[in-house]
């Protein structure tokens, strides 16, 4: 297989047609931000259901605890715009440490109700301390900072436009960083404890550390999705860490598929502009979303990017699928 | 004093309808080895039938029947179409499509009845309250844990004494060869969905009166039977009674305190439970 190609090979070159087109497309460019920050979240679930075989109820955990650190770093300390996503990196990366190493000791639903006892467990905390959190009200006035490098302003990022823009680069630095990752020795391992924990263990693979990594990783792009969504709204809901955010980021994972990065855009696009355009017509549009997450589960295990890939046979990255395959039965 | 033997009281009333939600969620679990995450859902559902039931009827007594065996044969209509699709799928796929319906019940239930709670007040017969001594206390919620206590006495018997408890206990064992011995393992496993789910419904139908009726109230409920469930135990029946109890009662005694101290607890409990023993207190290794 052709390292460079899997890298910056064909997905990455239609996730930034998305990126370049969306925004022109959807009907407001905030719509267009917050799809990628959901893709951002979205693709680290991805990360864990599907190249790990993680089912994981504690995402909201890890987009909660990065709305709030960036926001009360912003606010208290006078952080800037990159320190306080670094923040948010350094303290989703830590949750999911936490989470992780626990949740990993047991396997099957064990792990999905631990997961889960963590997520209800993180809501009650966060509702508990509301001086740090706000409580209910959740954090507000949380600023959007300007965007400087070397002591030079580059934008003051208030326009939708232009934080469309940063967010789009972010995206893109972590989208690469994550195919960077699946396609490295490190992903296929991972790939292969999903699908046969024991023989990976039998090889020699210590896989809970694997799996442990991979929690860090997936917690560390949740954080910074979690500090953007803070950043466009100004504000941190404490619905950012119910196991609603959890379930919701799953559902959007599950239908853009999980065979590759490219399905978590789509998913998040679909539920996030279904969400905005049938909210206002059909305020029951979630009727609509547990019928899609049944037919997806039921006849479309591929999810969105599945369904397209099947229709459309002839794709130069097909190849590049089986080859992970086959290096996992190998 | 009164006051803490009123919360513990209150603790074994609320312990009895998390009971009849939990049982149905393990027997289920035990015997299907399936994962139903709509089970809070189905909860929901009791409890707005058992409202549109008294405000056409005007009696609570043909609610509290005519809704959990509602629920109860729409469960086994969904077991039948939908459910059964998914039991040789990893748990995974169970959660996904479960929530899925969990879901689709919720925005239905709201469609319904509107995003605004209801209430429904006890039958007239139980409006009172009763005076032990200086102790008083309402006659519905006496009730319900009498009522409940009577279900659970049948449950038992039902698996415990029955030949449908038997296959149930020995499916849950080994389905394959409960079917080789001649069991129709497929109406087995419909009627005991249909079962569990009923229950659910029918510990909504009890706990509107006093607790009212929330739309979103689902999601919290279906945590709860799962913190009993892991805590007595996957499958079994004391261990979702005793669970129920020892969930109720530090609720109940903590809701004047701290109640969010208390879900704060339950879940921690459930979380140290599956580290530490992950069976529950009353499963089997």
């Amino acid at each position: 297989m052709n390292k460079k190609t899997s890298i910056f090979g064909g997905v990455t070159i239609i996730a930034l047609a998305l990126m370049v087109l969306m925004p022109i497309l959807l009907p407001s460019v905030t719509l267009a931000t917050e799809i990628l920050i959901f893709a951002l979240a979205a693709l680290a679930c991805n990360l864990l259901l599907g190249y790990t075989g993680l089912l994981s109820f504690g995402q909201g955990i890890f987009f909660g605890g990065g709305a709030y650190s960036a926001s009360l770093v912003m606010l208290h300390l006078n952080f800037g715009l990159i320190s306080a996503l670094i923040t948010a990196i350094l303290v989703g990366a830590l949750l999911a440490l936490i989470v992780g190493a626990l949740a990993i000791r047991r396997t099957g639903i064990y792990f999905v109700m631990l997961t889960l006892s963590f997520s209800q467990m993180a809501y009650f905390l966060a509702y508990t301390f509301s001086d740090w959190t706000g409580g209910d009200n959740g954090l507000l006035d949380v600023p959007r900072p300007a965007l400087t490098l070397f002591g030079m302003t580059i934008s003051d990022l208030q326009s939708s436009e232009a934080f469309y823009i940063f967010v789009a680069a972010v995206f893109a630095i972590v989208f690469v960083f994550s195919r960077r990752v699946i396609h490295s020795p490190f992903g296929t391992t991972l790939v292969a404890i999903r699908e046969n924990e024991g023989r990976s263990s039998a090889v020699g693979f210590s896989t809970n550390h694997f799996k442990l990594v991979a929690f860090v990783i997936s917690g560390a792009i949740t954080g910074l999705a979690g500090a953007l969504y803070a950043m466009l709204l100004n504000f941190a809901p404490l619905s950012n860490v119910e196991l609603l955010m959890s379930e919701n980021i799953l559902i959007m994972t599950i239908i853009g598929g999980t065979s590759s990065l490219i399905g978590s855009i789509l998913g998040a696009g679909s539920i996030v502009l279904m969400g905005d355009l049938l909210s206002s017509i059909w305020p029951r549009w979630m009727m609509i979303l547990g019928a899609v997450l049944i037919a997806v589960v039921l006849f479309l295990p591929g999810g969105l990017w599945g369904g397209i890939l099947s229709l459309t046979s002839k794709f130069p990255w097909k190849k590049v699928k089986t080859n992970v395959t086959s290096e996992v039965t190998k | 004093m009164n006051l803490y033997l009123f919360q513990v009281v209150n603790g074994i009333g609320l312990g009895m309808i998390y009971f009849l939600i939990s049982v149905g969620l393990s027997i289920i679990f035990g015997l299907l080895n399936f994962v139903n995450f709509a089970h809070g859902a189905f909860y929901l559902l009791g409890a707005y039938l058992s409202y549109t039931a008294v405000s056409i009827t005007g009696n609570y007594w043909l609610a509290l029947i005519i809704a959990p065996l509602c629920i109860a044969f729409f469960a086994w209509v969904c077991e039948r179409t939908l459910i059964k699709r998914v039991y040789h799928l990893p748990h995974m796929y169970q959660i996904l499509v479960t929530l899925g319906v969990a879901l689709i019940i919720q925005e239905l239930c709201i469609s319904i009845w509107g995003p605004i709670g209801k209430s429904i007040s006890p039958p007239d017969s139980l409006k009172g309250v009763i005076a032990i001594g200086e102790f008083y206390y309402p006659q519905y919620r006496l009730f319900v844990i009498a009522f409940a206590a009577v279900v659970a006495l049948l449950v038992w018997y039902l698996l415990d004494k029955t030949k449908f408890g038997a296959l149930v206990r020995a499916g849950s064992e080994d389905a394959e060869t409960v079917s080789l011995l001649g069991t129709h393992t497929h109406r087995l496993f419909s009627i005991t969905f249909a079962l569990g789910v009923g229950l659910a419904g029918l510990a909504g139908v009890l706990a509107a009166p006093i607790k009212g009726i929330h739309p979103f109230v689902g999601p919290e409920v279906l945590g709860i039977a799962f913190v009993v469930v892991v805590i007595g135990g996957m499958g079994s029946f004391t261990g979702a009674l005793v669970g129920g109890l020892l969930v109720g009662i530090v609720q109940s005694v903590m809701s004047t305190l701290w109640p969010q101290g208390a879900s704060l607890m339950i879940y921690a409990a459930m979380a140290l439970v599956i580290l530490v023993r992950p069976y529950g207190l009353f499963g089997r290794a």
